[in-house]
């Protein structure tokens, strides 16, 4: 599994790096000079800015030539610090447009071992828009990156709204949640919303756990074992009603599969943590009352009943 | 034991919720399978493990967990950081193995108590 993924993540900063443009990533205010400038205004703005070159446009912006830290080393070693670049400047300069990919970027970067790349309007230009640092590229990937986990913090936060919007519904309808095949990813997402539901109607915090386990466990057998299904919960006055129901293909041996350590689970499901055959035993212990029906034709219907603070 | 004194003795790298290590640790969990997880009998349990899905952020929400360690330097799915951040489970990352990760909270335990 962890080959797996790190293949998977590989995937994901190729994508990235495809998907990203030089404009996305690029600085868009450039600190630039003319060719009168002398080597030592330009230490100096390096210096002031922390950067290491600086582009030289003409009148028009057009890039014309680069100055970078070694340039000025070289100008104080041989005494012509306080001459115009004109003269030094390094005129052949590698460009890069802004609608190019990041890879053609980090490509440019290896190749020729330069700290920055101006960016151009397009291929056919010289005209700057922006300069370009492998370090403009690492924040932006890492940006990127960073939203994939906030959206599962917003997928999440959705989640306990929903919990809110219950509380506002009567108490008698049961609340029924859709459950996926094999939907790992969201697995946990009915346990999760029904524990907020449970704390914020102030029920105990150990019923409201065995509540949530028994969810976890029959959303985890859901989308495991079958082809998809719902849980419906039911508040009555003392008890609370877990009701799991797949639409088949059914559990041919209860008894067996009511055994701690029965398991028929895949590799992939081992891989997350799950399938080790503890699923039905885990429910049975934290429910106060187990049903457990399935046929071969219909599916499985699983009764759980939590005495509150019992 | 509070979790930032895990932090110490695993060397351990906090990878979400610096703000949330002050919470006491009732219980250890160290396991790969989450059902073992959930049968625990104790909330505030914190859980060393050496799986980095997401459930096993979920699992920790769902069962009470106090915090997860992934060990042997594994770093969690990114999912597993979202789901950590909304409900508010520090994470922390630390590059002993497991046996090892154990031993060490083992012997701070037996210090602790000599003292």
């Amino acid at each position: 599994m962890t080959i797996l993924h790190s293949r998977q993540k590989l995937t994901l900063a190729n994508e990235l790096i495809y998907e990203l443009k030089v404009k996305d990533a690029m600085t868009r205010e450039v600190i630039y000079f003319s060719e009168d400038a002398t080597f030592r205004e330009i230490q100096m703005a390096m210096k002031n800015n922390r950067i290491s070159g600086v582009p030289i446009l003409d009148e028009k912006r057009n890039v014309i030539g680069m100055v970078s830290i070694d340039n000025v080393i070289t100008a104080l070693d041989h005494d012509y610090v306080n001459e115009k670049v004109r003269e030094y400047m390094t005129r052949d300069v590698i460009t890069i447009p802004q609608n190019f990919s990041l890879v053609s970027a980090i490509k440019k970067f290896e190749k020729y071992k330069f700290g920055r790349l101006p960016v151009t309007e397009n291929s056919h230009s010289k005209r700057i828009v922006g300069i370009l640092t492998m370090g403009d590229i690492l924040n932006l990937l890492l940006l990127s990156i960073q939203t994939i986990a906030e959206k599962v913090e917003e997928k999440e936060d959705r989640n306990s709204q929903i919990s809110e919007q219950l509380i506002e519904k009567t108490q008698e309808k049961p609340l029924r949640f859709e459950v996926k095949k094999a939907d790992f990813d969201n697995a946990g997402r009915v346990a999760s919303i029904i524990r907020t539901y449970l704390q914020r109607l102030n029920i105990d915090q150990k019923t409201t756990r065995r509540v949530a386990i028994v969810c976890y466990e029959a959303e985890m057998n859901i989308s495991i074992h079958s082809l998809g299904g719902y849980i419906s919960v039911t508040l009555e006055q003392n008890n609370i009603i877990i009701t799991a129901v797949d639409y088949g293909p059914g559990i041919p041996d209860i008894d067996e599969a009511m055994k701690p350590g029965f398991t028929t689970a895949s590799e992939q499901i081992r891989a997350l943590g799950f399938g080790a055959g503890m699923g039905l035993p885990n429910i049975k212990k934290c429910a106060d009352q187990l049903e457990l029906e399935s046929s071969m034709e219909t599916g499985t219907i699983l009764k759980a009943v939590i005495r509150i603070g019992g | 034991m509070k979790i930032k004194e895990i932090v110490d003795i695993l060397d351990a790298e906090v990878l979400i919720g610096e703000d949330l290590l002050d919470q006491e640790i009732e219980q250890f969990a160290a396991s790969d399978l989450l059902s073992d997880v959930l049968a625990l009998t104790k909330d505030n349990f914190l859980l060393l493990t050496g799986l980095t899905s997401q459930q096993v952020v979920r699992t920790a929400e769902i069962a009470g967990g106090v915090g997860v360690v992934f060990v042997r330097g594994k770093a969690p799915e990114q999912e597993a950081i979202g789901l950590a951040r909304s409900h508010h489970i520090p994470l922390l990352m630390t590059s002993k193995s497991m046996f090892d990760s154990c031993q060490a909270i083992v012997e701070a335990m037996i210090n602790k108590e000599k003292k």
